[in-house]
């Protein structure tokens, strides 16, 4: 059997926030390797240190200690310029509250990323209406934000991040804000994305059951420590 | 990013807060329009003495005074008032074997006396008293004397006087081409020189004993003389001219100070200055040195040149300085805005750099935000200096041409104004930009998408 590359590896990673004279340790020694193409599920309660962790291999915060290597790359070493390009090309990320630009229709949240990379107008509409169509919703494209459901909206933020073509796809807690048959359509979307296109996908969730049903392996997270991880197939 | 995207992103955040982009926009436009109008104001001021120095040619022109005698301050306000005189001992006289030396000077072109004497002007059932200068014909035709109806005269022998519309007007006449072809009659007061006794000042004061006669003469008005706007110290600046023949037939004071009373009974009484012309302002440095060689003063308003630029440049930086006050209440609106803006967007920035903005990106979004507020306010803000500036002007000339003031464009508007302005403008909003682009940038996402 060939063994796939591992697209994430963490060493030692720890993340303490200080506030004032207090320091809040969100994340202790955290050593994660995830092989390409598989769907990981962190579970954990609030403030276990989940949606840090999920931050900090997104690209958008930087740890205290530890290494963060993606495809061999240290993103915990870049500078901020270059943890941008990464942001960018390397990884996608969507969230509990879909964080789309509510001015903007579903066809303009899609193409937003591509203002920052460089790419031409006509280029760009081209290729979030293809995207749009991959989640199913280009009928929605020139709704805006208010005018979609949460499931549309959460579909609108998963083109998104897809539309660099990234290896990665990052979920803060996706279904946080979707009743649970929405909640089952959105991830079984994440699946078939993972299935079909070969794309790592880390999913954070309080939902355990949801986790455990949909994704390869889950690990949970508790005082911003591994406490166990779990192959599921 | 692509400079068609930082436009269409940042048009699109205004667009969205369209009231509060206006407003600090209008704080723009009126800050760029009182400097833009205070400035073509300055600019305006300063093209039109220069023109009309140049267009009476006052550059090209020296005025000489009797050895001794020192030129010293000037006051462009009161022309009968241009020279402090400051007495020395002195035997050079100006007299006509000097006006033919001078004349014989390379680049001199005309030399003509400098003689006035009070005369009463009756005309039109009206009285008034004034300065006569004598001008010779050759001068009266130059470009140094600007006519609104008839003609110069063109012998030094006629009976023939040029009036300024200024005096017409007082004496009645509204229309200064009715006057042409009338008689005008003026009276001098001659001075009888032997029965004057400089010891016996206190009773000529009091009025005793003046030993004063007065003459009647007849004259034709052939020309109205435009008064000037910005008229300055034009040799040729009276209310009355007559020709230098017509002028010897007349009795006269010869003289308009009390020095040259002293100096009359000296037996030293030449002109009390000379008008010297040039053919071109070079001329002026070499002229002025031969007449110093022949032991006299002299006045060249190109001297003075510098010192007019400099006080201009003195006056624009006060008018600008009016403007400034406007433009750094308009940046501090900017910078409110744009705050605003921060708190506002605070979500919209963290999901920028979310999906891959950089700082940088995220600066340079809020640096064309702020500069095209900039930019508008530029255009618009000229737009209005120049309507209101307009306006004023129109005001202004509808009044003073009722007192007989030719119409004059007290503002300019050059083309480096304009492009000044909107440079100006913009660099302005940049620098309003700075610290509101600096604190975008350092947005965290991380809380930003956390916020509500």
């Amino acid at each position: 059997m060939v063994t796939s590359p591992i697209v994430i590896k963490t060493d030692k990673l720890s993340k303490v926030y200080t506030s004032g004279k207090i320091q809040v340790v969100a994340l202790k020694d955290v050593n994660l390797s995830v092989v390409e193409g598989k769907f990981l599920a962190i579970i954990g309660a609030s403030g276990s240190g989940k949606s840090t962790l999920l931050n900090l291999l997104g690209g958008l915060d930087t740890p205290t200690s530890g290494t963060i290597q993606v495809q061999g790359t240290k993103i915990s070493e870049m500078n901020k310029e270059a943890l941008a390009g990464y942001r960018r090309y390397g990884v996608g990320m969507i969230f509990q509250s879909f964080n789309l630009l509510l001015a903007r229709t579903a066809l303009e949240n899609v193409e937003f990323p591509l203002i920052f990379s460089d790419v031409g107008k006509k280029e760009r509409r081209r290729r979030a209406e293809e995207m749009l169509e991959k989640v199913g919703l280009t009928e929605r494209r020139s709704h805006r934000p208010s005018e979609l459901s949460g499931g549309e909206q959460q579909r609108v933020a998963i083109a998104r991040a897809l539309i660099n073509n990234p290896h990665l796809l990052l979920a803060d807690e996706p279904t946080g804000n979707l009743d649970s048959r929405t909640s089952r359509e959105i991830v079984q979307l994440l699946v078939d994305l993972n299935r079909n296109q070969g794309l790592t996908v880390i999913m954070v969730s309080h939902q355990e059951d949801l986790a455990r049903e949909f994704s390869d392996e889950v690990i949970h997270l508790r005082d911003g420590m591994v406490r166990a991880q779990d192959k599921i197939k | 990013m692509k400079f068609s995207d930082y436009i269409e992103l940042s048009f699109s955040n205004l667009w969205k807060m369209k009231l509060r982009t206006f407003l600090t926009t209008f704080g723009v436009i009126i800050g760029i329009g009182a400097l833009v109008s205070m400035i073509s104001f300055g600019s305006g001021m300063q093209k039109n003495v220069t023109e009309s120095f140049k267009a009476l040619e006052l550059f090209n022109s020296i005025t000489v005074f009797p050895g001794g005698y020192i030129a010293a301050g000037r006051d462009p306000d009161e022309p009968g008032q241009r020279f402090e005189r400051v007495a020395h001992p002195s035997s050079a006289i100006l007299d006509e074997k000097v006006v033919a030396e001078i004349s014989e000077l390379k680049g001199v072109e005309t030399v003509f006396p400098d003689v006035n004497f009070p005369a009463i002007v009756r005309f039109n059932g009206q009285e008034e008293f004034r300065l006569v200068q004598v001008v010779p014909a050759r001068v009266a035709s130059s470009k140094m004397i600007k006519l609104q109806a008839g003609k110069p005269y063109l012998s030094d022998d006629e009976n023939s006087v040029i009036i300024s519309n200024w005096l017409l007007r007082q004496l009645k006449i509204k229309d200064p081409s009715t006057a042409i072809g009338k008689k005008i009659e003026l009276s001098s007061i001659a001075f009888d020189f032997a029965g004057f006794n400089p010891l016996n000042l206190a009773s000529l004061l009091q009025g005793n004993k003046l030993p004063l006669s007065k003459e009647n003469y007849e004259f034709t008005i052939v020309g109205v003389k435009e008064g000037m706007g910005f008229g300055g110290p034009s040799p040729v600046q009276n209310d009355l001219m007559i020709p230098a023949g017509a002028a010897q037939k007349i009795k006269k004071l010869p003289f308009t100070s009390v020095w040259d009373i002293f100096r009359a009974k000296e037996g030293k009484l030449g002109y009390s200055a000379l008008n010297v012309r040039l053919s071109s302002p070079k001329y002026v440095e070499s002229v002025k040195a031969k007449i110093k060689e022949m032991g006299f003063s002299t006045f060249a308003l190109a001297d003075q040149l510098e010192q007019i630029k400099t006080s201009f440049i003195y006056l624009d930086m006060i008018l600008a300085a009016v403007g400034m006050i406007a433009i750094f209440v308009a940046s501090l609106g900017i910078i409110n805005t744009m705050v605003m803006s921060i708190l506002e967007r605070y979500r919209e920035i963290g999901i920028m750099k979310a999906v891959g903005a950089s700082d940088g990106d995220v600066r340079k979004i809020f640096f064309f935000e702020s500069s095209s507020i900039g930019f508008m306010g530029g255009i618009l803000g000229f737009g209005l200096g120049w309507v209101v500036s307009r306006l004023i002007n129109r005001i202004v000339n509808y009044f003073l041409a009722r007192q007989g003031v030719p119409y004059i464009e007290y503002f300019n508007f050059p083309l480096w104004l304009f492009v000044g302005a909107m440079l100006f403008s913009v660099v302005v909003s940049l620098a309003a930009g700075i610290y509101p682009a600096h604190r975008a940038a350092k947005v965290d996402p991380v809380i930003a998408l956390r916020h509500d």
